[in-house]
């Protein structure tokens, strides 16, 4: 067990290099940031000039070298627009994305888990189908106008929340919101089915012959089982919660890392985006491991993989 | 199950053929050109009518019929959502089963792609690609559909672990089946549901997808119309012009509603263990 | 019915809003990028640490050059300034504001390892020397009318500071003269200012002034509407004109040195062909754009240049609007149905894009819109003229009110900008760029209008405006420059 949890955290160390080539690469391709740090009246040779103090005139492959010794020496460099250091600036906006990722979660898991198996429970009602529709409309709306709307009537019409800004527990309700209902209905959807699978296994169908209530059956059994798609898709939407919070954090004026990866990719201010990465994907890629080591203990059916 | 049909999934096919049929006859039904301009005519409210023309749906603010839009706006949005959920479901589930089949060292290799790929958050990937790619038709539905299979593999991959321990794949391979014949006769239609249950997700997601780029100027190409990027020209006049937002939101939401909801009936079929009760 | 929901809903923000006497709050679309005056200039970082520092001269709310730090100037030879010195001026850790932070400062913005982008700005100045106990001189390199123009825009640092504490903790915890200090700077949420009571030129008129990174537009406006902000900036015309109804917020317009612009490029696509060029400015209806998209938040001009500039000539024609000769002329040129790239990024209005796009649809050209991000578009529109596509809409301010700022780097030939090779308007603008006398700049620069009206490298569409929404309880004229300075404000209830 400790030889494969070890081999998985190599590999997990794999794909986190994976992605920082990946987006290194991009990023180059992409141009760099000497263009948008230079007055509107630069010359080609005072541009020429910055682009050498800057370093991106030298081959992409020495650029990438340079880069990995740095991140070997753990150190994430100088963001190049703000001018201090890389590590820092995404550390401050750390908390504020794991409150909006908490905040959206428990919307998410606390409507979509118990909708979905009522939805199995009672399939085929008319609760059924409003309960579908009703986590379905999260899913159905552009963030950026639901976002706009929530804006107008909680902040400006009902007075109830702060319009914009993170300096209280109020101003994390609507960005919450916004952001946990869009995966509310893959949570709902994903506990509907697992529920309905398990609820048609022969297990449950001997339960319920022996005289167990079909409530007792859905809490002592068919819950537990149908926790591993569950999970899977908990693992899959972190990522997207810390960093693919763009449009949220843009409409809500929240300060976490999805809006600073934005503004950094735009600025082309590479390295404060590649340390964005490595954050979001060491996350990621932990919970994953978790995910994996989950299903093993939930379902002994399944191995960690060598 | 037999061939009948409840009324609501009759409703849901009527609905999504009828948004099919809008976007391919989007030149029929509309009646006003969707490009062209009238400044002096925008922002006008729905039911507007001058001597030559009227405006059924009211007008954008350069003074475009928005029902022509909205008509050829389905086009673009369906066509970038079927084509995306295409590509990244074959992409997605063919892996997901090679890596549930071989497990081993093709599972690592495909499952550690995967984790890498999924945990570059979707919307930096496409908004650097585009960046790099520059902008289109062809660059959205590739960065879309290349930057989303990975989902598709995850689920096929956890399900494919699944179903293999089941003993009747045990039997099939007994029975002397090739693992091809196993893998698309036994394994893949045990495995549809939950896959299409995530390709109709996606499909909605998709079309949000586009209108997000819309919305961070990277959608589709102006003049020419997509529902997202007349929702994200659109929120500017929430309050001074709602038509704008309301209507391709109306249509946008009905059409996911419907897709979501057909993905659940069809997975009811498919799955021949639900069939078999 | 939709009078009362508004009447409702502003009815119902306003009276949970108590004045605030001593505080300010400015809602920003961005935060600030630097705190270092020396370093990043955009509108955001510009409208918080210009309220930290003092800068050499400033402008008045006329757009005359005013003494701030200096109080008199004069030339003693045609590339030499002396500048007089105030001596009652501290930084905000007491130390004395001397000659020598003064001739700091200029050497620290265009010293090329400091790396600033402001570089471009001050590199015609050759060196500083102190010369007085309260007198500095600066050196240009050639006679440089447009130094003062630019010295606007330096803040003076204290030289013991930043040398003690390096320009990395410079940047985190600034230290200037002016009539705020830095209490908190939250990236990517805010920085809170508190006021330098002893401030030398008056008491500052709000204790605490708080600048909040809001990104979107509408979430702003929804922050004024419910007295979340009292001031932001950067609404758009039709923003405006939703808000009007709002009894408890007032716009304030103001038109701006920023010209929008029409590019054209000369070198190369379909465009290389004059007559094109000149069609395509008969087949903009300017007023059209002016009064429908613009809502009348602008001025037309005649050229690529504003009346807020030093070197505006009114009486150099435009074209008229006449898309009958325009469509006769591309004709003529063979170009009827060629293809026109017009690439552009989010940065600038869409809706302008497209209304340029049918207009010259109108007269038989077509036009193909790309829309790429802002380093994309500034990487092909300031590449070779093949990259550059045909046409491109441009916003264009120098904060220098001066014609050299506009008209030399967009159209002077080797400048990155430019899609132009001319040398008799290459020699006009240099000519313009090295005489102090206004008079005779003024006769080149006219010079230079007229062959920019016959080449067409690029049409002046309007004088672009800056709308800010307030308070009604606020204050303020707002400038040309877009310069965002809390000292000028007031509560006035």
């Amino acid at each position: 067990m400790i030889r494969q949890l070890a081999g998985r955290v190599g590999q997990a160390i794999v794909a986190t290099f994976g992605v920082l080539t990946i987006v290194f690469f991009i990023m180059r391709l992409s141009g760099d940031p000497t263009l948008l740090l230079v007055p509107e009246g630069a010359t080609a040779q005072q541009i020429a000039e910055l682009r050498h103090a800057l370093g991106f005139d030298r081959p992409l492959l020495v650029q990438y070298v340079a880069y990995l010794a740095d991140l070997a020496r753990l150190d994430l460099g100088e963001s190049l627009v703000q001018r201090a250091g890389v590590a820092g600036i995404v550390a401050e906006r750390i908390p504020y994305t794991v409150a909006l990722a908490t905040g959206a979660l428990l919307v998410a898991l606390g409507i979509g888990i118990p909708a979905g198996v009522a939805m199995a429970v009672w399939r085929g009602s008319v609760l059924e189908r409003a309960l579908a529709g009703f986590v379905l409309t999260g899913q159905s709306l552009p963030t950026f106008w639901s976002g706009i709307l929530l804006i107008l009537l909680f902040g400006v019409a009902l007075g109830w929340l702060p319009t914009s800004g993170a300096d209280s527990l109020q101003s994390l309700v609507m960005p919450s919101i916004a952001l946990g209902a869009l995966t509310m209905s893959t949570f709902a959807r994903m506990t509907r089915i697992a529920v309905l699978d398990e609820l048609s296994r022969d297990y449950v169908t001997a339960a319920r012959a022996r005289g167990l209530s079909l409530r007792a059956a859905v809490l002592r059994h068919v819950l537990r089982n149908a926790a591993i798609p569950v999970v899977t898709i908990a693992a899959l939407e972190v990522g997207n919660l810390l960093a693919g919070a763009v449009i949220v954090e843009t409409v809500f004026a929240w300060p976490g890392i999805g809006q600073l990866a934005i503004q950094s990719i735009a600025a082309r201010d590479f390295l404060v985006v590649q340390a964005i990465v490595l954050f979001v994907s060491t996350v990621y890629i932990g919970m994953n491991l978790l995910a994996d080591i989950a299903y093993a203990v939930i379902d002994p059916r399944i191995r960690l993989e060598q | 199950m037999s061939g009948r049909l409840s009324p609501g999934i009759i409703v849901i096919l009527a609905l999504l053929a009828g948004f099919v049929f809008a976007a391919a006859g989007a030149d029929l039904l509309a009646h006003n050109d969707p490009l062209r301009q009238s400044l002096l005519m925008r922002l006008r409210p729905p039911g507007t009518s001058t001597a030559t023309t009227s405006y059924l749906l009211g007008t954008d603010d350069l003074g475009r019929d928005l029902l022509a839009r909205i008509l050829y706006g389905a086009r673009a949005s369906l066509m970038v959502a079927i084509l995306s959920v295409s590509v990244s479901l074959l992409v997605g589930a063919m892996l997901g089963l090679l890596a549930g089949w071989f497990r081993g060292w093709t599972a690592i290799l495909v499952m550690r792609f995967v984790d890498t790929m999924l945990s570059i958050p979707a919307i930096l990937l496409a908004v650097l690609t585009v960046a790099v790619l520059g902008p289109g038709f062809l660059t959205l539905v590739l960065v879309l559909g290349l930057t989303r299979w990975p989902r598709y593999t995850r689920v096929a991959y956890a399900q494919t672990l699944q179903v293999v321990t089941l003993p009747y794949i045990r039997a099939a391979e007994m029975a002397g089946c090739g693992p091809v014949r196993i893998l698309l006769r036994h394994i893949l239609p045990n495995i549809a549901g939950p896959l299409m249950v995530v390709a109709t997700s996606e499909f909605g997601l998709m079309i949000l997808f586009e209108a997000g780029l819309s919305f961070l100027g990277l959608g589709v190409q102006p003049p020419y119309p997509s529902w997202g990027s007349i929702m994200a020209a659109g929120r500017q006049y929430v309050q001074r012009a709602w038509w704008l937002t309301v209507f391709p939101g109306a249509a946008l939401f009905v059409l996911v509603l419907c897709v979501n909801l057909f993905g659940d009936w069809l997975r009811d079929r498919v799955d021949p263990q639900s069939r078999s009760r | 019915m939709r009078h009362l929901v508004l009447a409702f809903l502003a009815a119902a923000a306003t009276p949970t809003l108590a004045l605030p006497k001593d505080a300010l709050t400015v809602d920003l679309p961005g935060d600030v990028a630097t705190m270092d005056p020396q370093l990043q200039w955009d509108t955001e970082s510009y409208s918080v640490y210009r309220n930290i520092f003092d800068n050499l001269v400033t402008r008045d709310a006329s757009g005359k050059i005013v003494p701030q730090v200096a109080t008199a100037w004069r030339y003693t030879d045609d590339t030499t300034i002396v500048f007089d010195l105030r001596t009652d001026i501290v930084f905000q850790d007491g130390t004395p504001l001397t000659p020598d932070d003064v001739v700091f400062s200029v050497r620290r913005i265009t010293d090329p390892a400091l790396k600033s982008p402001q570089l471009s700005q001050f590199d015609q100045i050759a060196s500083a020397e102190v010369i007085g106990p309260a007198q500095v001189a600066l050196h240009t390199k050639t006679p440089y009318p447009v130094l003062l123009a630019q010295l606007v825009k330096l803040s003076i640092v204290p030289k013991a500071y930043v040398e003690k504490v390096g320009d990395q903790k410079f940047n985190q915890e600034p230290i200037g003269s002016g009539p705020y200090r830095l209490r908190t700077w939250q990236r990517g949420v805010q920085s809170v200012l508190d006021s330098v009571d002893s401030y030398w030129h008056s008491k500052p008129p709000f204790r605490t002034v708080t600048f909040r990174a809001v990104p979107d537009g509408p979430t702003r406006i929804a922050d004024l509407r419910t007295g979340r902000a009292d001031i932001t900036r950067g609404l758009s015309p039709d923003d405006a004109e939703s808000v009007k109804s709002d009894k408890s917020l007032q716009l304030l317009p103001v038109a701006t040195e920023r010209v929008a612009y029409l590019f054209v490029n000369t070198l190369a696509t379909p465009t290389k062909d004059k007559r094109v060029r000149q069609a395509i400015a008969m087949a903009i209806d300017r007023d059209a754009i002016i009064s429908a998209l613009q809502q009348g938040y602008a001025k037309p001009v005649n050229i690529v240049l504003t009346p807020a500039n030093f070197g505006y000539v009114a009486d150099v024609p435009g074209w008229p609007y006449d898309p009958a000769r325009a469509r006769a002329l591309i004709k003529e040129a063979g170009a009827d149905g060629a293809t026109l790239n017009f690439i552009t990024s989010p940065a600038y209005d869409r809706r302008l894009n497209e209304a340029v796009q049918q207009m010259l649809g109108d007269v038989g050209l077509k036009v193909e819109i790309s829309v790429t991000d802002q380093p994309t578009y500034l990487r092909r529109r300031q590449g070779t003229p093949e990259e550059a596509g045909s046409l491109s809409q441009g916003r264009w301010s120098c904060a220098c009110q001066d014609a050299d700022g506009v008209i030399f780097p967009l159209f002077r030939s080797g400048s990155i900008w430019s899609k132009m090779n001319n040398p008799t308007f290459d020699a006009e603008v240099d000519a313009a760029r090295t005489i102090l006398d206004p008079g005779k700049r003024l006769e080149h620069y006219r010079r230079a209008f007229e062959i920019l009206r016959e080449e067409v490298p690029g049409i002046g569409l309007f004088q672009d405006y800056a709308i800010y929404l307030a308070r009604k309880e606020l204050k303020w004229t707002p400038t040309a420059n877009e310069a965002f300075f809390v000292m000028d404000m007031r509560w006035q209830p």
